[in-house]
C-alpha cells in the first residue's frame, strides 16, 4: 500500500468569472522513503494539489470536486474535520515558500515548535522543550538552545526555514509536503537546504512530496517527478529518466530551455511559444496543444489520458517524443 | 534574494477589457451589482428627486406663512405634510431643504478633499519637513473637536451658505489628507513610480499623472462618507440657528420645531428621517465604492 | 544625444569574451560607497564598489541578496545618491548633477524592472505608458509617438492594437514585454535589466531571454544584466562581475570566469547551481557553504567572506584582500587565489 494515493483528484474554484477546474483528474503516488517531485508552473495545480491533500483550499471558492486521496489508505477527502486536524502537523506534515509568512512572529520558534508537539503528543512543556531544542539540532542550527528563544525576524531566511521544517518533523510525521520551500532563497542557502531535506528523509523514511517550478532542484533531490499542466499530470516518471528521455513536448521543452550550457552563449535559447492557458477558457482537447510544435489534429479534438499506472514513465500524449533532442517547440 | 516565479493568476485575462469607456460601464455595473452601494444610490436618487422635481411640486418660499399653523401630515390637502408653528409649509421645507443640504454636503467635501489631497500628497511624496510640517498642521485641525470648530468659524465670520460650507470645509480635509498621505508613502515606492523618475519626469508630472491616479480610488471612497458628515454637521448648525438665515435647510426645520416635540413631532420628525436616509444612502454609496475601488487597486 | 554605433569590433571581442575593448566606457562606476541608516544601524550597501560597461558589450552582475546589485542599478540611474564615490555615463560625471541637468542622460540609459506587476502604471493603457518617455523628452508630434508605439509594440511581440488595454490584461511575460519596450523607446545606450526575468514563469523566461538578446543585436545597446541566477547570466553576458557583501569580489571574461574560477565564493556559486543534467546514482558531492549570510549590519573584519570561506587563513580576518589582475581582465579580491 502506498503511503499516499492521490486518485483522479478534481478541485475546482468557484469565482465571479465561473468555475475554475484548477485540478482536472489528477493521479500520483508516495511511496515511503521516496521524493517525489510535482513540478509545473503557474497556473498548472501543482500547489492547489498539495493543499487539497491536507484539506486547506479557501472555503467556500475551493473545493474537492471528485477523487480520492488515499493516507495508508484512509481517504482523507470523507474525513470530518477533526480527524483531518489529528493528521496535520503530526501524520502528515507541511512547510511553505515564504518562512517569515509562515511563522508566527511573536512566538519564539522554540515556543512554536512545543506548540506543534503539545497539540498532538501528551508532553509536559519541559520534555517539548527538550525535544525542541534537540529539533532545532537536528536541522543543524548552530546553538540550539539559544536560538530555541529568537525569533522569526532575528533569523536568516535559511534559518528560518530550517526552523519551519524543525516544526514540521516535530511529530515524526509520515508525509512531509515541501511547497516550494526553496523558492525564496539564495542559491547557497538553497543548496544547503535541499541537503538537509534529502539527509532527513534518509534517517526517517519519510515520503517526501516536493512541490517546485525548478526542474533543477527536482534533478537535486528527486527520485521520482510528476510534471503538470494546467491541472493535469502530463507526465511521470523517475528523474534519471525523465531527464534523460523526456517523452512530453513540454517537459522536453522546459529542460531544453533551461540547459542553457548546451548552447553557445548569446545564442537563442529553444522556447515554447505561446502562454499558459486560462483555466477557465482552456482549449478543447490536449491543453497544450496550442504551443504544441507537433500537434495534430486529433490533439486538437481529443485530451490525451496519462499512460497506465505501473509502468515507469508514464505520458499523456498521443505522440510521446522518442528520443532526447532538444529543439526549438515554435507552433 | 530569490524571487519567486509569480506569474498573473489565469483568471486575470478575463476581467474588464476594452478602453476607458468600456473600463466606466464594467465600472457601473460592478457598483450597481453590490448591494450597498445599490441601496444608497436608490436612497440619493430619492433624495435627488424631492430636491428636484419636488422643487417643481412645491414652489415657493418655505418662509412663507402659507397656511394655518400646527397643521398634521395629511390633514389638509395644500399642505401634504403639514405646517410648522408658524403656519410654515413642511413639503416645501423639506424640498427647499434637499436642495441646500446636498449643496452644502457636496460642496464642502470637494473642497475638504481638494484641500487634503494636496496636503496628503505634497506631505506623502517629499516627505521630510515638507511632510512634518504638514502633519503638525493636520494633527492640530484633527485635536481641536469638529464641531466646536465650526460653530466658532461660523459665528465669527457671520452665518451664510458660504461660511457654513467652509467652516465645514475646513474642519472635513484632515482624514482625506492622512489618507492620502499614506497612499502616496506606499505608491512613490512601487517600481512603476521609479520607473517614471528613471524617464527623467519631473516631480508635478509625476504626481498627478503617476501617483495621484493610482491614489484616489479610497479617496472616493471616502468622499462618500465626507459628505454624509457634512450634511449632518450643517443640519447641526443650522438647528443651532448659526446656518443662513436666508436659506431654510432641514436643520432649520428641526430648530425651529424644538419647542413642539412633544405635541407636533412630526415637525422634527420629518426632516430628521430626510436627514437619516440621505446619511445613510451616502454611508451606503461609500462603502459600496470602497468595495469595489479598492479590492480592484489590490487585484492583480 | 543619440547613441553612437558601436566600432566595429567591439561588439565582436565582446561576444567572443575575451575582454572590453578600449576607449571610454559607456557607464562607470568608480569607488561607489553607499550608506543606508545613521548611528548604529548603518549599512554599508556598497563598499567602493568599481564597475565598467563598455559599448556594445553586457556586464552580467551576480550575487545573492544583500550583496548590493540592486543598489548597483538604483545608483547608476540616480535614483539613490551615492555617498562617496562617482558615477559616470560616457565621460560625463553624473554624481552631483541635479534632476534638471540629469534630464537628457537619462534618455541614454534607461533600466528593465524585475517584477512585472509593480513596474507598471495600473491605471495607464499600455500605450500611454509606452508614449510617456516620448512625451518627456519631446519627441516627436501626436502622430508619430503613436507610430513608434505601434512599432516598438510589434517589435517585442505584443499586437499594436493592444495599446487601449491596460497592463493588468496581460500575463506577466507580456508586462515584462511592455516594461522591455518602454526602456527602448528612447533608444538608450545602456540598459540596467535588474533581474528582468527572475519573477517570470519558467517556459515564458526563454521567449523574454530571447527577445533581450534579439534587440541588443537590433538595437545596438549595452545590458548592465543583473541576475542571481548563473546559469542565465552565463548565457548572457560578455564579461561578470560577482558581489558579496557589498564588494565585487570577481571580475572577468566569461569563459575565464567559469573555465577558472579564482575566488572560493565564485566556487561555491557556480557548484551551488542546481543541474539540469540527469544525476547518477550518487548525487555528487558538492561543496557546500557553511553558515550563512551575516548580517550587513556587522561585516566581518577583513575579508568579508572570511567567516564562510572553506580556505580562510589568520590573514583573511585581519586584511582585507586587494582588488588586483591576476589573469589578464581578469580581477580578484583574494589573498590566496
Amino acid at each position: 500500500m502506498s503511503l499516499l494515493d492521490i486518485r483522479d483528484l478534481q478541485v475546482a474554484f468557484d469565482t465571479r468569472a465561473g468555475v475554475v477546474q484548477a485540478v482536472n483528474g489528477v493521479n500520483l503516488r508516495v511511496e515511503r522513503g521516496e521524493t517525489m517531485a510535482l513540478v509545473g508552473e503557474s497556473g498548472s495545480g501543482k500547489s492547489v494539489t498539495a493543499y487539497a491533500i491536507l484539506r486547506l483550499l479557501a472555503k467556500p471558492a475551493g473545493r474537492i470536486s471528485g477523487g480520492q486521496v488515499l493516507f495508508q489508505g484512509t481517504d482523507l477527502v470523507q474525513l470530518d474535520e477533526r480527524a483531518i486536524r489529528a493528521i496535520r502537523g503530526n501524520r502528515i506534515a507541511m512547510i511553505f515558500q515564504e518562512p517569515l509568512a509562515a511563522l508566527n512572529p511573536v512566538l519564539s520558534i522554540g515556543r512554536q515548535i512545543t506548540e506543534a508537539i503539545r497539540l498532538h503528543r501528551d508532553a509536559s512543556p519541559r520534555a517539548a522543550w527538550e525535544q525542541a531544542v534537540e529539533l532545532l539540532d537536528r536541522v543543524q542550527i548552530p546553538s540550539p538552545r539559544q536560538r530555541a528563544q529568537d525569533y522569526p525576524h532575528q533569523l536568516s531566511g535559511g534559518m528560518r526555514q530550517r526552523a519551519m521544517i524543525a516544526i514540521a518533523l516535530a511529530c515524526e510525521p509520515d508525509l512531509l509536503i515541501a511547497d516550494e520551500p526553496t523558492t525564496a532563497l539564495d542559491v547557497t542557502t538553497q543548496a544547503q537546504i535541499l541537503a538537509l531535506l534529502k539527509q532527513l528523509q534518509l534517517s526517517t523514511g519519510m515520503g517526501l512530496l516536493l512541490i517546485t517550478h525548478d526542474l533543477g532542484v527536482v534533478a537535486e533531490v528527486a527520485d521520482r517527478a510528476a510534471v503538470m499542466y494546467a491541472g493535469r499530470v502530463v507526465e511521470e516518471g523517475g528523474v534519471n529518466a525523465l531527464f534523460a528521455n523526456p517523452a512530453h513536448p513540454y517537459t522536453q521543452g522546459l529542460l531544453a530551455s533551461l540547459q542553457m550550457d548546451r548552447l553557445r552563449a548569446g545564442e537563442r535559447l529553444p522556447e515554447i511559444a505561446g502562454t499558459v492557458p486560462s483555466l477557465l477558457d482552456l482549449p478543447e482537447g490536449c491543453a497544450f496543444a496550442p504551443r504544441c510544435g507537433q500537434a495534430h489534429r486529433l490533439c486538437r479534438a481529443e485530451s490525451p489520458r496519462l499512460g497506465p499506472a505501473g509502468t515507469a514513465q508514464r505520458v499523456a500524449c498521443f505522440f510521446p517524443m522518442a528520443e532526447p533532442v532538444a529543439r526549438s517547440l515554435a507552433a | 534574494m530569490k524571487a519567486a516565479a509569480i506569474s498573473v493568476s489565469p483568471l486575470s485575462g478575463v476581467l474588464s477589457v476594452g478602453g476607458p469607456a468600456r473600463r466606466g460601464w464594467a465600472f457601473a455595473q460592478r457598483l450597481l451589482r453590490n448591494r450597498s452601494a445599490l441601496i444608497g444610490l436608490v436612497l440619493l436618487a430619492a433624495v435627488l428627486a424631492l430636491a428636484t422635481a419636488g422643487r417643481w411640486l412645491f414652489p415657493g418660499d418655505p418662509w412663507e406663512m402659507a397656511g394655518a399653523p400646527m397643521l398634521w401630515p395629511g390633514q389638509e390637502a395644500d399642505h401634504p405634510l403639514g405646517t410648522d408653528f408658524m403656519g410654515r409649509d413642511l413639503a416645501t421645507g423639506l424640498v427647499s431643504g434637499a436642495g441646500v443640504s446636498l449643496l452644502i454636503g457636496l460642496v464642502s467635501t470637494v473642497l475638504a478633499a481638494l484641500v487634503g489631497t494636496a496636503v496628503g500628497a505634497l506631505g506623502g511624496y517629499y516627505r521630510g519637513w515638507v511632510d512634518a510640517a504638514l502633519m503638525r498642521v493636520t494633527e492640530v485641525f484633527q485635536t481641536v473637536p469638529k464641531f466646536v470648530l465650526a460653530v466658532v468659524l461660523v459665528a465669527i465670520f457671520k452665518p451664510s451658505v458660504g461660511t457654513v460650507v467652509l467652516a465645514i470645509g475646513a474642519v472635513s480635509w484632515p482624514p482625506t489628507a492622512r489618507l492620502v498621505r499614506s497612499e502616496f508613502l506606499a505608491l512613490r515606492e512601487r517600481e512603476f513610480v521609479l520607473a517614471a523618475r528613471t524617464l527623467g519626469m519631473g516631480d508635478a508630472r509625476l504626481i498627478l499623472t503617476q501617483i495621484l491616479p493610482n491614489a484616489l480610488p479610497p479617496v472616493v471612497a471616502l468622499a462618500s462618507l465626507s459628505v454624509a458628515t457634512a450634511i449632518q454637521t450643517e443640519a447641526s448648525l443650522a438647528f443651532l440657528g448659526l446656518g443662513d438665515p436666508n436659506v431654510m435647510s432641514w436643520g432649520t426645520i428641526i430648530g425651529g420645531g424644538r419647542e413642539q416635540v412633544i405635541d407636533a413631532w412630526y415637525i422634527c420628525g420629518l426632516p430628521g428621517a430626510a436627514i437619516v436616509l440621505t446619511v445613510l444612502g451616502f454611508n451606503l454609496l461609500g462603502e459600496g465604492l470602497n468595495d469595489v475601488l479598492n479590492p480592484h487597486l489590490r487585484e492583480r | 544625444m543619440s547613441a553612437a554605433r558601436p566600432p566595429e569590433g567591439a561588439r565582436t571581442a565582446a561576444r567572443k569574451g575575451e575582454g572590453y575593448p578600449v576607449s571610454t566606457p559607456l557607464l562607470e562606476l568608480r569607488n561607489v560607497v553607499k550608506r543606508f541608516g545613521q548611528g548604529a544601524g548603518v549599512v554599508q550597501a556598497l563598499d567602493r564598489v568599481s564597475l565598467q560597461v563598455a559599448r556594445g558589450e553586457t556586464l552580467g552582475l551576480v550575487g545573492e541578496s544583500g550583496c548590493g546589485k540592486s543598489t548597483v542599478a538604483k545608483v547608476a540611474m540616480r535614483l539613490l545618491e551615492v555617498d562617496e564615490g562617482q558615477v559616470v555615463l560616457d565621460g560625463a560625471d553624473l554624481t552631483r548633477a541635479r534632476q534638471a541637468e540629469l534630464k537628457p542622460y537619462r534618455a541614454r540609459l534607461q533600466m528593465v524592472f524585475q517584477d512585472p506587476h509593480s513596474s507598471l502604471n495600473p491605471r495607464a493603457s499600455v500605450g500611454r505608458l509606452l508614449e510617456e518617455p516620448l512625451i518627456v523628452h519631446r519627441r516627436g508630434n501626436a502622430r508619430e509617438r503613436r507610430e513608434q508605439v505601434q512599432a516598438m509594440m510589434a517589435r517585442v511581440g505584443l499586437r499594436p492594437e493592444m495599446a487601449e488595454r491596460y497592463p493588468h490584461e496581460f500575463s506577466g511575460g507580456q508586462r515584462q514585454r511592455i516594461g522591455i519596450a518602454r526602456a527602448l523607446m528612447l533608444r538608450p545606450d545602456l540598459v540596467i535589466c535588474d533581474e528582468a526575468v527572475s519573477a517570470l514563469d519558467v517556459s515564458i523566461r526563454a521567449q523574454v531571454i530571447n527577445l533581450l538578446l534579439d534587440l541588443r543585436e537590433e538595437f545596438q545597446v549595452s545590458y548592465l544584466f543583473i541576475s542571481h541566477d548563473l546559469s542565465i547570466v552565463r548565457h548572457v553576458a560578455d564579461r561578470v562581475a560577482v558581489m558579496y557583501l557589498g564588494q565585487v569580489v570577481e571580475l572577468a571574461p566569461r569563459d575565464s570566469l567559469w573555465r577558472e574560477p579564482l575566488h572560493p565564493y565564485t566556487r561555491a556559486l557556480i557548484a551551488a547551481i542546481p543541474s539540469t543534467q540527469p544525476r547518477g546514482e550518487q548525487p555528487p558531492a558538492r561543496a557546500l557553504l557553511s553558515g550563512d549570510l551575516p548580517s550587513p549590519l556587522a561585516p566581518p573584519a577583513g575579508c568579508r567572506f572570511h567567516t564562510r570561506c572553506p580556505q580562510a587563513q589568520p590573514r583573511c580576518s585581519r586584511e582585507a584582500p586587494e582588488f588586483s589582475e591576476l589573469a589578464p581582465s581578469h580581477w580578484v579580491a583574494c589573498h590566496f587565489a
